[in-house]
This record gives structure tokens, sequence and C-alpha cells, in this order.
């Protein structure tokens, strides 16, 4: 019974990994992944955004890397890009929660703008410098300003989520 | 501004760094790691080649399987959707079969309707006038006058039979009672020369005047249109204009005869043995 409730709240824990693997695999098939009509954007940053800042013994950044790997392999882009932008977003969350002192839903979703900013940058540059991929900007435009937009939505979902399993 | 500084130099450092109580690697050397392999990849060195192919491959195929959640909620929508469409065509189908069923018993209404006014209107296509009203009698002595073409049956008035009434045989005119006793009749046939039956031709709208010449086999027409040629094989059928008999009654007929154009009764009043009696007045 012990061991049940164990493997059931490692489980619970493991969905944002689960999420973040799944969702970088996911977008081969599915171009459409993330993208309600012209409402597309990037669930991933959101998810590690969210639990860098606010739960990160719940993401690994080991695992934000490996996730980042696949998504390089399933698009087709030079191994690491991704992986760095979600590491570059990842160390800019990790600064905001050190520097935070009392977190608050609307400075996390403001402070999400330079987190975006700064690692679509880091996407841009390496994909104009060590790639030959074309790129739609207004469509990455689009996407951030969508994943901003949608952030508190999430917020609320996974930190009821967190509230949830944290009881049981 | 020193102090400023350092803490933003500290809370770098902090998040580079520190990994964390769950943190197996740290940020920095995740980094670096990153910043190693794009340099490898772009480099294209020749051992990267494989690995990326190896990689590639786990990867796809990972994607494949988890790609079928996906692929399975496609499917249960599409299947979902057929399913309605077949639904909503079923009840549409359903419904066409109830159209279909009323206009087929509205048909058959119209059909009694129409036969029912054709009663009414002395149309009906039915022949069988024995059945509405006949005396069956029975030919008993059969003239072979010259001229007088009749037959004697075994009823009279006795049996209700009068003067005028219409003699059948087999479904076909062969004549009217011409004489009447009390327990038989005389009828005089279509082929005598007394005979005049108001006719009108099949295929046409044209009247004439059957009338006898005391020859089964050669009957005559007389009021044809003046430039009308007569073809074989056209049934002449009451015109009831007489005012007595029903129109539509099958009388004669028109055949060739030796590049003549002959026209004979379709009953043989030679062959008639029993006969059906009417009063004329067919469906009225």
């Amino acid at each position: 019974m012990n061991y049940f409730k164990i493997i059931r709240k490692k489980i619970f824990t493991s969905l944002p990994i689960i999420l973040l693997y799944y969702f970088s695999f996911y977008q081969f098939q599915t171009p459409e992944v993330g993208k309600i009509g012209i409402f597309s954007f990037n669930f991933q940053m959101i998810l590690i955004y969210l639990y860098v800042l606010k739960f990160p013994e719940d993401l690994g950044f080991g695992n934000i890397f490996m996730a980042g790997l696949i998504h390089d392999t399933v698009i087709g882009i030079t191994l690491g890009t991704t992986s760095l932008s979600y590491l570059a977003l990842s160390l800019f969350t990790s600064y905001i929660r050190n520097a935070t002192i009392r977190p608050v839903m609307t400075s996390e979703w403001f402070t999400f703008i330079p987190a975006l900013f700064f690692s679509n940058l880091i996407y841009l540059v390496i994909i104009n410098n060590f790639s030959n991929v074309s790129f739609y900007y207004l469509e990455l435009l689009q996407n951030t300003f969508f994943t901003f937009l949608f952030f508190p939505i999430f917020h609320y979902i996974f930190c009821r989520y967190q509230e949830l399993i944290s009881k049981k | 501004m020193s102090e400023n500084r350092d803490d933003f130099i500290i809370a770098i450092r902090y998040a580079l760094l520190k990994k964390g109580a769950k943190q197996k690697f740290s940020l920095f050397f995740l980094i670096l790691l990153s910043i190693s392999i794009i340099s490898l990849d772009r480099m294209s060195l020749s051992f990267m080649t494989p690995v990326r192919s190896v990689i590639n491959d786990l990867v796809y195929r990972v994607s494949v399987v988890s790609s079928q959640p996906v692929k399975f909620r496609k499917y249960l929508f599409k299947t979902v959707s057929q399913h309605y469409s077949v639904r909503s065509q079923n009840i549409f189908l359903k419904k066409e079969i109830e159209y279909l069923k009323k206009q087929k018993f509205n048909n058959a209404y119209l059909s009694s309707e129409n036969d029912l006014l054709k009663n009414i209107l002395d149309l009906s296509e039915d022949k069988n006038f024995e059945k509405n009203f006949s005396i069956f009698a029975k030919v008993i002595l059969d003239q072979e006058s010259p001229f007088l073409k009749s037959i004697l049956i075994n009823k009279g008035t006795r049996n209700g039979i009068q003067k005028g009434m219409t003699v059948f045989s087999k479904d076909y005119l062969m004549g009217t009672v011409i004489e009447t006793n009390y327990l038989s009749a005389r009828v005089l046939l279509l082929t005598d020369l007394n005979s005049k039956l108001p006719i009108v031709i099949e295929g046409t709208n044209i009247n004439a005047i059957l009338e006898g010449t005391g020859k089964k086999q050669n009957l005559e027409l007389s009021y044809l249109p003046e430039k009308y040629v007569l073809e074989p094989k056209k049934i002449f059928f009451t015109s009831g204009k007489d005012g007595f008999l029903s129109p539509g009654i099958p009388v004669a007929e028109s055949y060739l005869n030796k590049k003549k154009i002959l026209i004979r009764l379709l009953g043989d009043p030679d062959q008639a043995l029993i006969v059906n009696v009417t009063d004329g007045r067919v469906n009225k």
C-alpha cells in the first residue's frame, strides 16, 4: 500500500516532465501543436518558466536540456539550439526566482516578457548564424505574444495541480 | 551601486551553479554542453553524422509512438463524425422511405379512385360485363338464313329477358335480342344485314357504323371519312354513341385477305354455345 502511494506520487510529480517530453516528440507529427487557429503558443516555454520559477524540484535542467535536443531533432535544426534557448530561459527564471522576495502572479507574468525575449533572442541568433533554416519572424512574434498571454491560465492550472498533489 | 552589482553576480552565480536539491546538472554545465553540441553539429565532423542519424531514428520512432494518441483521437473524431453522418443519413433515408410509402399508398388510393371515377364515367377497362348482370343462356338453334342471321336461346321473359338486350359470347358482342318468348328468345347477330352498330376504330377517333352483310368474315363500315384508308389488324370498339351500349367493347377486327382489307367479328357466332344476355346498360 505504501509502495502504491509512492508510485502514485511519483507519477503525479512527474507530470510536467511527461508533458515536456510528450510535447517535444508530439510536434513532429502534428505541427499544429499548441495552435488554436492563430493562437499558436509555446507550451514548453510556459511549463519551463513556471516550474523553474515555482516548483524547481519537479523539473530538472537535465530534462529541459534533453527535451530541447529532442525538439531540435524533431524540427530538424542544429542540435542544441532549443536546448540552449530553454536553458537560457531557465537561467533567467532562476535569476528572477533568486531575486524575487515576494512572488506575485502579476510580477511573474510580466517578468515572463524579458525571459521570453532573452530565450527567443538566443534561439534566433543561433538559427541565423548556425543554420540555413528560413524563419517567419512575424509568426515567432505572434507565438511569443500568445505564449505570454496564456501564461496566467497555465499558472492557475499548474499551481492548483501542485496544491492538489502536495495535499495527497 | 556596488552592492547591487554584487547581488546580481551572486544571483547569477547561484542560478548558474547551484544544482538545487533534485538537480543533477548545473545550468552552467548544460549551457556549455549545448554550445559544444551546436559547435560539433555545425562543424559536421565525421563521427557526428552516424550519431545524428542514430538520434534521429530513435527520436522519430518515439515520436511516431507518441503521436498515436493524436492519431487515435483523429480516428475517433472521424469515426464519430462518420457515425453521426451515417445516423443522419439513416434518419433521412427513413424519412424518405416513409415518404415513398406514403406515396405508394397515395398511388394506390389514386389508382382506386381512378377506377372508381372510371366506373362513374363509364370508362372502366373491366369488360367482365356478365359479372355485373347477366343471364346465361344456351344457344338452342342457329338459323342459317341467307339474310336473317340470328340464334335462339333457351331463356325468355320468364328469366327477365327483354327486347333490345345485348348478347355476348366470350366477352365479345354478338348481337341483340329482337324477339322474346316466355321460355326462349331470338338474337339478331351482328352479321345480319339489319345490324347497325356505332363503332370507333382502334388508335384513332374515327367513328363509323359497322353493318352486317350476312357474312361473318366480311362486315362493312359506313360513314367513314372520305380519305380514310382502313389498315389491317385494327380493332373496332363500340363507341357508345347509341346511348345503349357502353363504349370500349371490342366487336370486330380488320384483317388482310388476298390484298383486300376485310372486317370480321371477334366472336364466332357459329361456335357460340353459351351466351350472356345483358340489358346492355353495362357499367351504368
